[in-house]
């Protein structure tokens, strides 16, 4: 009996070890997992300032925005060398914030994963979306990890006078549904 | 006692096995890891992103600031010359001024040529208006020394300005400092020409527009639309001085950059003047065409030329040979 007693004992105590060790293991692993997803959203934050202020009018192929498009046919766009974010300042300083919404909606909607959400604000005023719904305004509000990206910008707004426009702060939220 | 202290020494192991992975996890747990991990993260994304401010200020904004306020500099300094009616005796200094200060002699120079161009539009303007916005955006401080500017020409069509900073922006993760020579380029066509102001007096203002006519296509036809237009022309070794050369009366020969325009006699007083009407010979003091070397561009005997238009209007021999222009429209004036 005393023999048998001994067995069980240090059955239990290598059982209870080797729990300790799967409860360790998983602990340290689980931990790991969710590592990586701020620097993702961190990332398509800053890819979509970078995008916006590293592209220029003449490198897009978009039937709205591009060289040819809507935007340029109405006299809206008529300097081809402005980066994205500085036609939306020069938007911005004209006072025209409706035509600022549908470029930045125009030019970023292939940019952004869907699951996102984000906005678009020039010197302190939001752009995009210019009338923040219920649902945004408590989705932005109720997220645990809201993401910002910041960049100064200026531009010529009058070619004939070389006058400038800014500088403004240009600035991307971005955050998870 | 023997069952006794075996079983104790089994739990004396537990205990041990238990404290060691305790240790273990405490030890090797992610959380500090994570920690360190998301405070380099939080780091590297802020040295990251003003290390793109410091590459924008020298690429981006600084060279969009030059650009402006070059062409707002020159077009101030063609107004000084036709509000003074006085050429600039050095265009270095005076330019550095202008686009340092907006002063000409350390008087403002909106308020000598009365017009609002360089009012809050400086370099030194600009550089405190973009540390003020960094300030805001991105929590730098941003100085920035103006050491010189410059401008010149190495196309006929084109001032090229060339400006040396100092640039240090100081964060509370990192220190860049950096030297750094920023140029831009600005077209002339569209501004006054200075040379026309001081030598008519300001009674004659003509606008830089390039001619479109190649070099081997001028005839009779295509000089009268020269003159009608006032355009310019580049020509090959040329011996016209460059716009900016214009600026200080220095009529000598610009073999990168030398423009002519023909001038109108019907704008200058008195209309019929013995000299080649090429507006830098027309005015140049020290180089009269002798009255034997010009051409009348007219020829009363075939009815060609354009004095029925520009009466008066002649040229030297060079300029009919480049202009092309035959026997058949111009005899020769004396």
């Amino acid at each position: 009996m005393p023999l048998k007693k001994r067995g069980y004992f240090f059955v239990l105590d290598a059982v209870m070890g080797l729990m300790v060790l799967v409860i360790g293991v998983f602990l340290i692993t689980s931990s790991y997992i969710d590592v990586p997803q701020p620097v993702q959203v961190e990332l398509l934050s800053d890819d979509l300032l970078n995008f916006l202020s590293n592209t220029k009018i003449k490198d897009l192929n978009n039937q709205y925005t591009g060289i040819g498009g809507e935007l340029w046919k109405q006299g809206e766009i008529t300097e081809a060398e402005n980066s994205l974010l500085q036609q939306i300042g020069e938007f911005y300083a004209t006072n025209k914030p409706d035509t600022a919404e549908k470029f930045i909606q125009n030019v970023s909607k292939e940019i952004i994963p869907s699951q996102f959400r984000y906005e678009v604000w020039m010197d302190d005023a939001i752009l995009y979306p210019k009338t923040p719904s219920a649902e945004h305004i408590k989705s932005k509000e109720s997220t645990e990890l809201l993401l910002t990206s910041k960049k100064i910008t200026f531009g010529v707004i009058n070619k004939t006078t070389s006058n400038l426009w800014g500088p403004y702060k240009s600035e991307v939220f971005l955050w998870e549904r | 006692m023997g069952k006794m202290s075996l079983k104790k020494k089994g739990i004396f192991f537990t205990f041990i096995a238990i404290t060691i992975m305790t240790l273990f996890l405490i030890v090797f747990t992610p959380q500090a890891e994570i920690s360190l991990q998301k405070d380099m993260q939080a780091t590297s994304a802020r040295i990251s992103s003003i290390d793109n401010y410091v590459n924008d200020l020298e690429t981006r904004y600084f060279e969009t600031v030059l650009r402006a306020t070059t062409y707002k500099a020159i077009l101030s300094l063609t107004y000084y010359i036709n509000s003074t009616g006085f050429f600039i005796p050095n265009l270095d200094s005076a330019f550095s001024e202008v686009m340092l200060n907006g002063t000409i002699n350390n008087v403002p120079i909106d308020s000598i040529t009365n017009k609002k161009i360089m009012d809050n539009s400086t370099l030194t303007n600009w550089s405190s208006r973009i540390s003020e916005a960094a300030k805001d955006t991105l929590n730098v401080n941003t100085t920035i020394i103006l050491i010189n500017v410059t401008a010149f020409q190495t196309k006929p069509w084109d001032i090229d300005s060339m400006l040396k900073i100092n640039i240090t922006v100081k964060s509370n993760v990192a220190e860049w400092r950096k030297t750094a020579i920023i140029s831009a380029t600005i077209s002339i066509e569209g501004l006054h020409d200075p040379y026309y102001f001081v030598n008519t007096n300001k009674a004659y203002a003509n606008q830089v527009k390039k001619s479109s006519v190649e070099f081997d296509q001028w005839n009779i036809t295509k000089v009268r639309e020269h003159l009608r237009n006032g355009t310019y022309v580049y020509w090959q070794n040329p011996d016209a001085p460059s716009f900016l050369m214009r600026f200080t009366n220095t009529i000598t020969s610009s073999s990168c950059c030398g423009i002519e325009s023909l001038v109108n006699p019907n704008k200058i007083s008195p209309a019929d003047q013995i000299d080649s009407y090429a507006d830098y010979i027309l005015w140049d003091t020290t180089n009269n065409v002798p009255c034997s070397q010009l051409y009348n561009i007219t020829n009363p005997a075939t009815g060609g030329g354009i004095w029925d238009e520009f009466k008066y209007f002649k040229l030297d021999l060079g300029h009919t040979i480049k202009y092309n222009i035959t026997p058949q429209d111009a005899v020769k004036t004396c």
